[in-house]
């Protein structure tokens, strides 16, 4: 394990600000394609999608020092646009009132939503616009580090886009049985969407190993950590066998199954998909060793 | 305007750490904060073996990635090409350690705010030295500006092809190492 300047408070950050805005995508994609049968789902990730970006950029709040302190020093966060927290900040406060707004109007929530109702295509375009580039810019934001050879490459915001897409889907899938255990029949046929965003996660996620043994020193001493060093117990057993496997194999079952599987195994899934991504990125972040510089 | 920098024999540093509590008595540092470090490598097997001593501190890049990622402007580049921080715009969000290559940046937590190596610039600017150059028993570290081919800085660079640590990086820094 290496020394890093960041710990739990932007893992959970990184792992909400994914989980919340794959939700949304998650919601309009119910919301806009499929028909009334997915309403549920629908209503739930647009539920979930403003609070857990919410408690994320509270957290990554917490983790500020000075800033955190004497709060008005965050006034001075936009000021640099060069980096990328500058356009986090700026994306996150379109994104968080968005998605209250959506969730306001998908379940009618006081006048607002009513009112808001009216308006719900356009913020569904607005909105699942702001959900890529928060997922995405998570990615982006650990990318240009120069500090840390392992996250520095363009696979990066590629892997946590498709990390968020599969956790959202999970986050709506288990809002859903919540709001309504009767429709969890109908998740079924979101089993399918899991199988493909598992896929493609596992695919990025074994290039971007892959590419780091051969990268740089650095890279391929952080993708060590993970495959065969001290990390990896927890990279095989949380991140590829829990997270990714056995949902994988539960959501093709369900998809054959179509609605005879247990409800405890459909909604296990989701939060198995949870604690892959939540280990993705604590795992990413623990692993990143600084250049060799003597 | 000159632009500062300080050149490091490595074959002279004998490891005391006067430097680090000069450093930190001169920034009124505690005891478990420091802007400089000494690592060591090991060379060659015995019986013909030896320790280097890298003293190691912020290079004030003039491609500073630190200041490339700064959120507020807080990381700054003075005219004389010393890179610093505004203790009053920092928020600690310690983007500034992460993207350091070099790893020489310090999160203060009593002040909350990242803070690293100043060059000492209050005494620079008074015609002084940084303190862990004056400071050094052995005389490892010669301060001055790069810019002036007679300085004994420019002089030293020139006579041993002084490098800077990982120039691949393209961080483009002040301190240059004589390391054999």
């Amino acid at each position: 394990m290496v020394e890093s300047a960041w710990g739990w408070l932007i893992i959970a950050y990184l792992f909400l600000a994914g989980a919340g805005s794959g939700a949304f995508i998650a919601a309009v994609a119910c919301e806009l394609l499929a028909p009334d049968w997915s309403k549920a789902l629908a209503r739930a990730g647009s539920l979930a999608a403003g609070p857990l970006v919410a408690v994320g950029t509270a957290c990554l709040v917490l983790d500020l020092e000075a800033g955190f302190w004497e709060p008005w020093r965050q006034i001075y966060l936009v000021g640099n646009l060069r980096s990328m927290i500058s356009w986090g900040v700026i994306i996150l406060s379109f994104f968080i009132p968005l998605a209250f707004l959506y969730a306001a109007a998908l379940n009618e929530i006081t006048v607002v939503g009513k009112i808001a109702k009216k308006y719900v295509l356009f913020i569904e375009i607005v909105g699942s616009l702001l959900a890529v580039a928060t997922a995405t810019y998570t990615g982006v934001l650990i990318a240009v580090v120069n500090g840390v050879p392992f996250w520095n490459t363009p696979l990066m915001p590629v892997l946590f886009l498709a990390s968020a897409m599969s956790t959202g889907l999970a986050v709506a899938m288990i809002g859903a049985a919540i709001i309504d255990i009767t429709t969890v029949k109908t998740l079924s046929n979101f089993a399918l969407g899991h199988v493909i965003f598992l896929a493609v996660e596992a695919l990025v996620l074994m290039l971007f190993v892959f590419m780091s043994l051969t990268r740089s020193t650095e890279a391929a001493l952080s993708a060590g950590i993970l495959i065969s060093g001290v990390l990896s117990p927890y990279f095989w057993g949380l991140v590829v066998i829990l997270g990714i496997v056995v949902p994988f194999i539960l959501s093709i079952i369900e998809y054959y199954e179509y609605g005879e599987m247990p409800k405890y195994l459909v909604v296990g899934a989701d939060l198995l998909v949870l604690i892959g991504g939540m280990s993705l990125r604590a795992l990413i972040i623990f692993s990143g060793a600084p250049p060799q510089i003597i | 305007m000159p632009r500062y920098g300080i050149a490091i024999d490595t074959t002279k540093c004998i490891g005391c750490h006067a430097c680090r509590v000069a450093c930190q008595n001169q920034n009124e540092l505690r005891f478990n904060e420091a802007y400089n470090w000494i690592k060591s490598k090991d060379r060659g097997r015995f019986p013909s073996y030896g320790a280097e001593f890298i003293p190691v501190q912020c290079n004030h890049c003039e491609n500073p990635p630190c200041q490339r990622v700064c959120p507020t402007g807080a990381t700054y580049t003075t005219p004389e090409g010393v890179v610093l921080v505004n203790p009053k715009t920092c928020v600690g969000c310690k983007y500034c350690m992460e993207a350091c290559p070099y790893k020489v940046r310090i999160i203060k937590h009593h002040e909350g705010i990242v803070e690293k190596c100043r060059f000492c610039i209050e005494l620079v600017r008074e015609g002084g030295t940084p303190a862990c150059v004056s400071t050094c028993p052995t005389q490892v570290r010669i301060f001055g500006d790069l810019d002036d081919p007679n300085s004994d800085i420019s002089k030293f660079i020139a006579q041993h092809r002084a490098q800077p640590l990982r120039p691949d990086l393209d961080t483009r820094p002040k301190i240059f190492y004589k390391r054999s």
